[in-house]
């Protein structure tokens, strides 16, 4: 049985409360976090919760083994719900058998508190006005007068190649951020006033009062605190209309494919070499573009890793991945607010320029930056064919022929970590009920899909989802015969994973 | 002797004291350059720790250097 789990089905505390019976427990303490119909002062009708679900279900185990062990506490269990939820429905429950009832009353009260602050988990709060707005954690929600503001692109909707089709393209696009330091900082705001629709902040640390000259995200008020949920509060008040997911993790191997496939764009804004790298490599494996940029004193250097479409990777130019503590970095070096400001509007600029499709884009080369001297130097830096990393696996696997069945049977964040490109082809109130397990994909019924409505890329490869994976199949066999060689069909369909 | 033009960055330039110098060189390759360079300016990394490029172009350590070439020594850089 494992200590917390994720539903879509409406909870029953019973259910969860019976395997948690123990004769020597004298005392059982349980919490039901409900869906109340106010939300700082507006009428709420419903809640959506969706959650990255890979690592929160880690994370989720480990809150509870935690809290067990460190309350004394006999058995414990915490349930999730997930997808919408009506007013009054259980959203979480938590269930706590210990000897006393100071322990069962301890450890309940700690795991739904880590559960709600450390969790990858957000919702989604429908209004009574028919409106509705992300809210991603209890300190994340945006003012209700600063919720209703408008924010106005029309500066730069007024760029010819931007208009409001641009304006859509960004809205409905996804980048992941690696870090929320100096480059970070320079990189979502930007970001976030250009209005892309959904921003993932992926970062660890705390805010520390050494950072602040460089950081200007953070107030005085936000050391100690993380600096993913400081920067999505101060995020979420600059332009409400987006969706900001802050992940107070660090980027290990364990997650940085499922972390990084979750967006269109991956920035890396570290500050190591082995996050660094870390980036790259996950980025050339799930074939998303990775935008790099370090600084150094009065200086930076800025690269844009296509793996995806042939282009060349860090460790083309570095078959060895630097060991950290070889250079300083901006602790040991010291650096200027303004050189991680501009780098990460450099960043910004290629992020912007990549989903505008803008003409410019850095490509198999280096930017090498002097602030000091004003001088820019575009080195050219292409994939080096006997590479060490990945990338020339991406391109030979492209190469070779992709395997023949039609179906394969994978959990999405599998097949997104995998590099699949997910497509939910169901109907909109199919979704609507019933949304997908992971966050951010795509979503086009079939009929448009199949009059080319989207234009897929023959060199990706697309999983196509419905709800028994007997659309999806067809759908799939379709377009093959079309010539889209790299089109699968998730076998079984959603019942399938949810089985 | 070819006299090329040498750019610094990060680490080369702090060692370096400047940010590009001109020189007439016996080195054949940017290899020797390095080790005369790294003589005379204290260079530490050694050629397996940095990245060289000559002409906008990242370069092999063993190319022949030729009058009027302008050359980067390229240190990896991680901050962020």
């Amino acid at each position: 049985m494992k200590a917390f789990a994720f539903t879509l089905d409406p909870i029953d505390a019973a259910r969860l409360a019976a395997p948690l019976e123990a004769t020597a427990g004298g005392a059982f303490a349980a919490f039901e976090g409900r869906v109340r119909d106010t939300s700082e002062g507006r009428a709420v009708t419903g809640l959506e919760y969706e959650a990255f679900e890979a690592l929160a279900l880690a994370e989720g185990e480990r809150i509870v083994l935690e809290a067990i062990e460190r309350h004394g506490a006999l058995r414990a269990r915490c349930v999730h719900r997930l997808g919408r939820l009506a007013v009054g429905d259980v959203a979480v429950c938590v269930g706590v058998t210990a000897a006393h009832r100071a322990e069962a009353f301890a450890a309940c009260r700690e795991i739904i508190d880590a559960i709600k602050h450390r969790l990858p988990i957000w919702k989604k709060e429908h209004y009574a006005g028919g409106d509705s707005g992300w809210v991603n954690c209890d300190h994340c929600a945006p003012a209700p007068e600063s919720r209703a503001a408008h924010f106005d692109y029309s500066r730069q909707m007024a760029l010819p190649e931007i208009g409001a089709a641009g304006q859509r393209r960004l809205a409905e696009s996804s980048v992941v951020v690696i870090g929320a330091g100096g480059l970070g900082c320079a990189v979502l705001t930007a970001l976030a006033g250009a209005g892309i629709g959904t921003i993932r902040i992926v970062d660890h640390d705390v805010v520390q009062p050494t950072n602040l000259h460089r950081q200007p995200l953070y107030a005085q008020a936000d050391v100690g605190r993380p600096k993913a949920i400081a920067a999505a509060e101060r995020l979420a008040a600059y332009n409400p209309s987006i969706r900001l997911l802050p992940l107070v993790t660090r980027l290990e191997d364990a997650n940085a494919d499922a972390l990084i496939a979750e967006g269109d764009v991956v920035v890396d804004c570290s500050d190591n070499f082995a996050a660094k790298f870390l980036v790259n490599d996950a980025a050339v494996r799930t074939g998303r573009p990775a935008v790099i940029a370090s600084v150094y004193q009065y200086e930076g250097q800025l690269q844009v890793v296509r793996a995806g479409d042939g282009g060349s990777c860090l460790r083309c130019q570095w078959p060895e991945a630097t060991r950290d503590g070889l250079v300083g970095n901006c602790e040991q070096s010291g650096v200027l607010g303004p050189v991680p400001a501009i780098l990460g509007g450099l960043q910004a600029m290629e992020v912007l320029k990549l989903l505008l499709d803008l003409p410019g884009q850095l490509r198999d080369e280096v930017l090498l930056v002097d602030l000091l001297a004003h001088g820019e130097r575009r080195l050219r830096a292409p994939r080096n064919p006997r590479c060490a990393g990945s990338c020339v696996l991406v391109e030979n696997s492209r190469d070779g022929t992709p395997p023949p069945e039609l179906e394969v049977t994978l959990s999405l964040a599998a097949a997104a970590a995998e590099g699949y490109r997910i497509i939910d082809i169901r109907e909109p109130l199919e979704r609507e009920r019933e949304p997908l397990p992971l966050a951010g994909q795509q979503a086009l019924p079939l009929g448009r899909l199949l009059e080319g409505e989207l234009d897929l890329e023959p060199q990706l490869r697309y999983l196509l989802v419905c709800a028994h994976g007997v659309r999806s199949r067809a759908a799939a066999e379709l377009l093959r015969s079309r010539g889209l060689e790299n089109v699968w069909s998730l076998r079984g369909g959603l019942a399938a994973l949810s089985g | 002797m070819p006299r090329v033009r040498l750019h610094y960055y990060a680490l080369f330039r702090e060692q370096a004291g400047r940010q590009s110098e001109s020189l007439e060189t016996p080195a054949r390759t940017p290899a020797e350059l390095y080790a005369e360079l790294a003589a005379c300016h204290g260079f530490r990394l050694s050629p397996s720790q940095l990245k060289v490029a000559v002409n906008s172009d990242f370069s092999n350590w063993d190319r022949t250097l030729r009058d009027g070439d302008e050359i980067v020594f390229i240190p990896p850089v991680a901050g962020g």
